[in-house]
């Protein structure tokens, strides 16, 4: 401090080195050269000592970056009386103090207050004022132009500091950056322009602000702040700035990365009264706040599970509960770097224990796994190498530590022997030491499977060793090796990672968790010489920001896979050809060749936006506010009893959960789908939408998400459909869409997608398709998968904070199977999971009037895609008999074909009939009117109950059924409702 | 793995050692297509390819109708194979196929025409057309390619297979010498259509416009120099189709194009009924008429 005081960090006015001087700085040039006049006679006062005793006797400093750190986006409330580009944004006399109290109540983590007098009508009066009035920290929006400027900041209460990249070149910035550092004065460095960035990152800045306002000409890019994003590394906090008026705008910035957004003209305008600010405020607030786990329980178990390891002192602690951190590991190993004494290991133990609070965000270890903490607190993890299994529990419980962690050779049934809860560690080659053994993958996931079966073990850590040192070496895990192991069985990725490299790496690869050690440390200074200075300590706020890149890097790519999955890649992911299977038989692309151009368009479209944070940020916002997302689980306890009378068996044992796609929007699972689409169609460009239906669900849906999104839109639907599904037609008439009936072959579903191809085959350049189900050619299968396996995300979620595990069976009713394989799609690599499809079997299978293309037909080529279809002899397309519309289709998805051919999926079939009973059985026993189509999944219960046909359900089973749609369409197909429910009489 | 690098137009892009053992114009049947082509061409003539659709109205009548077109002037002989779920086709094309299915029109049934037609008259080569199901049904496809190579067809036309998918299916037309006929259209990117034309047998079916089959009143003036420039990058012989009804519509054709394919209209001459087998001779005789020299 005394150098910076008595030596000028930066420029002085005289000589300025450091700033630019040159003109094309615009206004901003104009303001940074008054900024010089004006402080010119301050200046030349200029007294070192004087400004010592300002700095010793200023409020002490804010930490301006904790509250940057925690989950989503902060706002930034910024306090200005007048800006050159809107003019004068107060009435005059307005008191700042009145206005900052409101922000912070309104709850701003950090509050910007504008200094410069002239453009801003600021002053240090004014900052000092606002100091004294509110406890948030205060960033100062001052011009700097000379390093004497930070110090008078300082002392006048800010807690961080503006930095425009424009008006210094690197070395002046850099020079600033730590002088501002020095005096606890946290810099935020702003960049106007994309070239400006280089040098306010390599300043050393641990905020950049990225400001849409270009202050030299004061115009405004709206999607600069977006754009740059992807360019500053996840180890800097970044903050967008300007062109933001509406809260809506904050929730894709959110979604981008952006830790917080600056606002002011939208603030200051927000009306006089305090109350108005304040709602205001929390409006901005609460946009940019992450979803609540009760707003998207998939994102729950979507969650890694963060562990901080090697912490060695109490600032660590703290910042590993700060930072939310699932758990602490302490080291234990004598001779390496963080190992603790016991002495020191049972005060951070002590200290960890009565500083962790409970969190509703916690992962857990292991999926399915009791939890072993209670109150869900930060688990405390001793770490230990090949000790007596007797001596490390001793220790364990000593220490008062909730579980080990076993980083040595210890032998499988050493975690047994110990007997508490232990994590494992298996050492893999690094990347720079990467072995292409074959069969390494293997041996490796055979040896994770060997402990896991231990009944205590909480999982497994990969971690890199090299040259006889293992752990906190900071060597990566090879990605692809790891990724192989991590698709297997649950593993906790160790190894060299660090805030900018644990989200890539979290996509990457579907480990369980995260573990950090040396990625989270302050470096050691080059100078220190005594041991205790050597040892590595942990950086507050790589460690905070470690965890939340960690946990944000699942929440913004919902359609990948995070939990291990260890089936045959082909029953997951199509290939690049789209090919689905054990030997990547079903789907492809048998399409007219005018139809190839529009699917590599939109197979090219969908790569960018599968992996578009804003794409899914903006679906999971129409979910919450406009579908009703979440959808309701149910536990039909009344239908259940019912169903296990039915099955010969005493009712009461049965755990029956409903997954009520019924109460979605337009009453059915298929507005996901037809949202989804309908923005993927607006990124194409294309004006015009045409969709098939059978039900009238996914017409339905497709007029709803048109008329949303302003798109026209004309539905394709067999005339035999329109009669049997009155309503839906009349609902699309009212929203705005065409339905056009078609009249060919059997006038249904099938007939409707030929025609709906026909027409986009003539109308392909301003049209896009959507497609309703799970099939067609690529990239259709995966894209209706990837936006309805919401289904299945949110119900495993659900179902776990109930039951605290995964259902033994999910159960839905297969048609095209969109429903289906939204539910599955979670599932389908666990294997404790049975999944079990209930086709139409209309009139009966042994008839050949059904609609069962798994049981009753054969693999062909319908629509586009090789699956199963119901054909003659001749490859002649049968036409499907079922009561139920939406059932009513010769053929079924590609994914599902696989799953079904590998024996992962099994098939039952209900009739109509059977699908008649069952939707009057669950209206009346439940006050739930089902739509036929998953009528026909609880038609087959019984039967999956007494094991008719298929294996039995195991004691207390918990059964997860996919109610994808409500039956209002269905009610003229009831009739009068005379005939009894048969099992009333029973009841 | 990045979905830019599936796009089909890559995967047509093989290396050119590659090539060599893909596409079928090193066949039998491409050889025959190609003798047809050349015999046209030498006397001046755009090469006629009529379009009859097997067992429409019925077996018997179809097989008149195949007759009168090769005796009206055909060069080379479409012939429909029905299926239920053609979604390439226009009105026309759909009526034709669902009332031969009616009639009771199969695969079997469609195999006699052939070999009738290829013993009446053996010098025209038939080229069945049909959808992917019809071939892929149940198996790998070889049975029916046999069947069909045996009853005397020299190539095959499927509406939805592309070379992306077609190459164990080329595999196979090369084991009976059939020639597998891709399609191109004038949404195909042009270096994808010389990927196309490249793995085609005996000719290249270049589609007019972008949609379904189905007689057309005039044709669109671009269609002209893109029969151009597909021809300008194939290496074997191009036949125009879908909108192709009128004489003056080959007329247009005969300089630009080799071959000219006439489908829907043939069947809208066969009249409501689709027995009127000599007003669709008479429209083969002028269509013939106006692909002649001069």
């Amino acid at each position: 401090m005394t150098e910076l005081l008595e030596r000028p960090a930066s420029g002085t006015i005289e000589r300025a080195p450091g700033t630019r001087r040159r003109s094309g700085l615009g206004i901003l040039g104009e303001i940074a050269e008054r900024r010089r006049t004006d402080l010119e006679a301050e200046l030349a006062r200029y007294d070192p000592a004087e400004v010592r005793r300002l700095l010793a006797v200023a409020p002490p400093a804010r930490d301006l970056l904790a509250p940057l750190l925690r989950p989503g986006l902060h706002l930034i409330g910024e306090l200005k009386r007048r800006s050159p580009s809107a003019g004068r944004l107060t009435a005059e006399g307005v008191d700042l103090v009145d206005r900052a109290r409101a922000y912070e109540r309104g709850g701003a983590a950090i509050i910007s207050v504008l200094v410069e007098p002239h453009w801003f009508a600021g002053s240090f009066e004014d900052l000092r004022a606002v100091r004294r009035g509110v406890a948030v920290p205060l960033l100062a929006k001052e011009f700097v132009v000379d390093g004497r400027q930070l110090p008078l900041l300082r002392a006048a209460g800010a807690d961080g500091v503006l930095l425009l990249a424009a008006l210094h070149d690197a070395a002046g910035l850099r020079t600033l950056v730590r002088a501002a550092r020095r005096i606890g004065l946290e810099p935020l460095v702003e960049v106007h322009r994309e070239r400006e960035l280089p040098r306010a990152l390599a300043s050393g800045a641990r905020l950049i602000g990225l400001n849409n306002r270009d202050l030299r000409t004061l115009a405004v890019d709206p999607g600069l702040a977006a754009r740059l994003r992807s360019r500053i590394p996840d180890d800097r906090l970044v903050v967008g700035e300007s062109g933001v008026d509406d809260p809506a705008a904050l929730a894709e910035w959110r979604a981008l990365g952006l830790d917080a957004a600056l606002v002011g003209e939208a603030l200051m305008t927000a009306g006089d009264g305090a109350a108005a600010v304040e709602a205001r405020v929390a409006a901005f607030v609460a946009a940019g706040r992450e979803p609540a786990p009760s707003e998207d329980p998939a994102a729950a178990d979507r969650l890694p599970f963060v562990k901080i390891c090697g912490i060695t002192d109490e600032a660590g602690i703290f910042a590993a509960i700060r930072a939310d951190a699932d758990a602490i590991g302490l080291n234990l190993v004598p001779g390496t770097p963080r190992a603790l004494s016991e002495r020191e290991a049972a005060r951070l133990a002590g200290l960890a224990r009565s500083a962790s609070t409970p969190s509703p965000r916690r992962a857990a270890p292991r999926p399915g796994l009791a939890r072993t903490v209670p109150g869900l607190r930060s688990l405390l993890v001793g770490v230990v190498a090949d000790r007596q299994p007797a001596e490390a529990a001793a220790l364990a419980q000593r220490l008062g530590l909730d579980a080990l962690q076993l980083s040595g050779d210890e032998p499988p049934g050493s975690l047994e022997a110990v007997g508490i809860p232990c994590f494992k560690v298996l050492h893999l080659p690094s990347e720079a030491g990467r072995l292409d053994r074959p069969g390494l993958a293997e041996l490796l996931v055979e040896r994770a499977r060997t402990y896991l079966a231990e009944p205590n073990c909480l999982g497994i850590l990969l971690d890199t060793a090299e040259a006889g040192r293992r752990g906190g070496t900071g060597q990566r895990v090879d990605p692809a090796l790891a990724a192989a192991v991590a698709r297997e069985v649950p593993v906790i990725l160790a190894g060299g990672l660090d805030a900018a490299s644990v989200g890539p790496a979290l996509r990457g690869i579907p480990a369980v968790g995260v573990d950090v050690a040396s990625g989270v440390e302050r470096s050691i200074p080059p100078r220190a010489r005594r041991p205790a200075a050597r040892r590595p300590r942990k950086d507050p706020v790589r460690v905070g920001l470690f965890a939340k890149r960690a946990k944000a890097a699942r929440l913004d790519r919902p359609q990948l896979a995070v939990r291990p999955t260890p089936v045959d890649p082909g029953l997951l992911e199509a290939d690049v050809r789209g090919r689905w299977g054990t030997e990547r038989s079903f789907g492809g692309r048998y399409v007219p060749e005018t139809l190839m151009a529009a699917l590599v368009e939109l197979q090219t479209a969908y790569d960018i936006v599968r992996h578009d944070p804003r794409f899914w940020a903006r679906l999971r916002e129409l979910g919450r506010d406009y579908v009703g997302r979440p959808s309701a689980l149910y536990r039909a306890d009344r239908l259940a009893s019912a169903l296990e009378r039915r099955a010969g068996r005493q009712p009461g044992d049965l755990r029956l959960f409903l997954k009520r796609e019924d109460l979605d929007h337009t009453g059915a699972h298929k507005i996901t789908n037809a949202l989804g689409q309908a923005l993927l169609a607006r990124r194409l460009g294309k004006r015009r939408i045409i969709a098939e239906t059978g039900a009238g669900q996914h017409g339905v849906a497709t007029a709803t998400a048109c008329a949303l999104l302003d798109l026209p839109c004309v539905v394709y639907m067999g005339t035999e459909d329109v009669r049997r599904q009155a309503p839906n037609v009349l609902r699309m008439r009212a929203l705005g869409a065409e339905v056009r009936e078609v009249a060919t072959g059997s006038a249904t579903l099938k007939d409707a997608i030929n025609e709906a191809m026909r027409d986009w085959v003539t109308n392909v350049a301003t049209t896009h398709y959507v497609l309703g189900s799970a099939v067609g050619p690529h990239p259709y299968p995966t894209i209706v998968r990837d936006l309805q396996r919401v289904i299945g995300d949110e119900a495993a979620a659900q179902l776990a904070a109930v039951e605290g595990r995964l259902p033994d069976v999910a159960v839905a009713c297969l048609g095209g199977g969109s429903n289906a394989i939204g539910l599955f799609s979670r599932f389908i690599g666990e294997q404790g999971v049975r999944l079990v499809g209930v086709e139409a079997a209309g009139e009966g299978i042994a008839t050949g009037r059904h609609a069962a293309a798994l049981a009753g037909g054969s693999p062909g080529v319908l629509h586009g895609s090789r699956s199963y279809l119901l054909q003659d002899a001749d490859g002649q397309v049968v036409e499907a008999h079922s009561i139920s519309a939406g059932l009513d289709y010769p053929g079924i998805g590609p994914q599902l074909s696989a799953l079904y051919e590998a024996g992962r999926l099994e098939v039952l079939a209900a009739s109509d009939g059977e699908a008649l009973e069952a939707l009057r059985l669950t209206a009346r026993r439940e006050g739930i009117l089902a739509a036929l189509e998953p009528a026909h999944a609880i038609a087959a219960l019984p039967r999956l109950i007494a094991g008719d046909g298929i294996a039995p359900l195991p004691d207390r089973a918990l059964v997860l059924l996919g109610l994808s749609g409500r039956g209002d369409k269905d009610l003229g197909v009831l009739g009068d409702g005379e005939e009894r429910v048969a099992d009333e009489a029973m009841t | 793995m990045s979905l830019t690098e599936l796009s089909p137009v890559s995967d047509v892009s093989r290396a050119p050692t590659r090539d060599q053992v893909l596409g079928t114009n090193g066949t039998q049947g491409a050889r025959r297509i190609g003798e047809a082509f050349a015999r046209a061409r030498e006397v001046g003539r755009i090469c006629l390819i009529p379009y009859v659709v097997a067992g429409y109205p019925d077996a018997a009548t179809s097989r008149a109708a195949a007759l009168a077109a090769i005796d009206g002037g055909a060069d080379i002989l479409e012939l429909g194979l029905p299926y239920s779920d053609p979604l390439a086709d226009g009105t026309t094309l759909q009526r034709a196929s669902s009332t031969a299915l009616q009639a009771g029109a199969t695969l079997a049934g469609s195999i006699d025409l052939l070999r009738l037609v290829h013993e009446a008259r053996p010098g025209i080569p038939l080229v069945p057309m049909a959808y992917v199901n019809q071939v892929l049904g149940h198996g790998d496809g070889h049975d029916v390619l046999a069947r069909l190579a045996a009853a005397g067809a020299s190539g095959l036309i499927l509406a939805d297979l592309t070379p992306d998918e077609g190459e164990p299916l080329e595999a196979l037309a090369r084991e009976v010498g059939l020639a597998l006929v891709y399609l191109v259209t004038p949404t195909t990117p042009p270096d994808r259509r010389a990927r196309i034309a490249a793995r085609s047998g005996g000719f290249l079916y270049a589609v007019s416009l972008v949609g379904v089959t189905g007689a057309r009143t005039s044709l669109a003036p671009e269609v002209v120099r893109f029969v151009r420039e597909v021809r300008a990058a194939s290496p074997v012989p191009v036949a125009v189709g879908f909108g192709i009804s009128r004489p003056a519509h080959v007329r247009r054709l005969r300089r630009a194009a080799d071959g000219a394919i006439v489908a829907s209209a043939l069947v809208d001459a066969l009249g409501r009924d689709g027995r009127d087998v000599g007003r669709m001779g008479r429209l083969v005789a002028d269509l013939a008429a106006a692909g002649g020299a001069g």
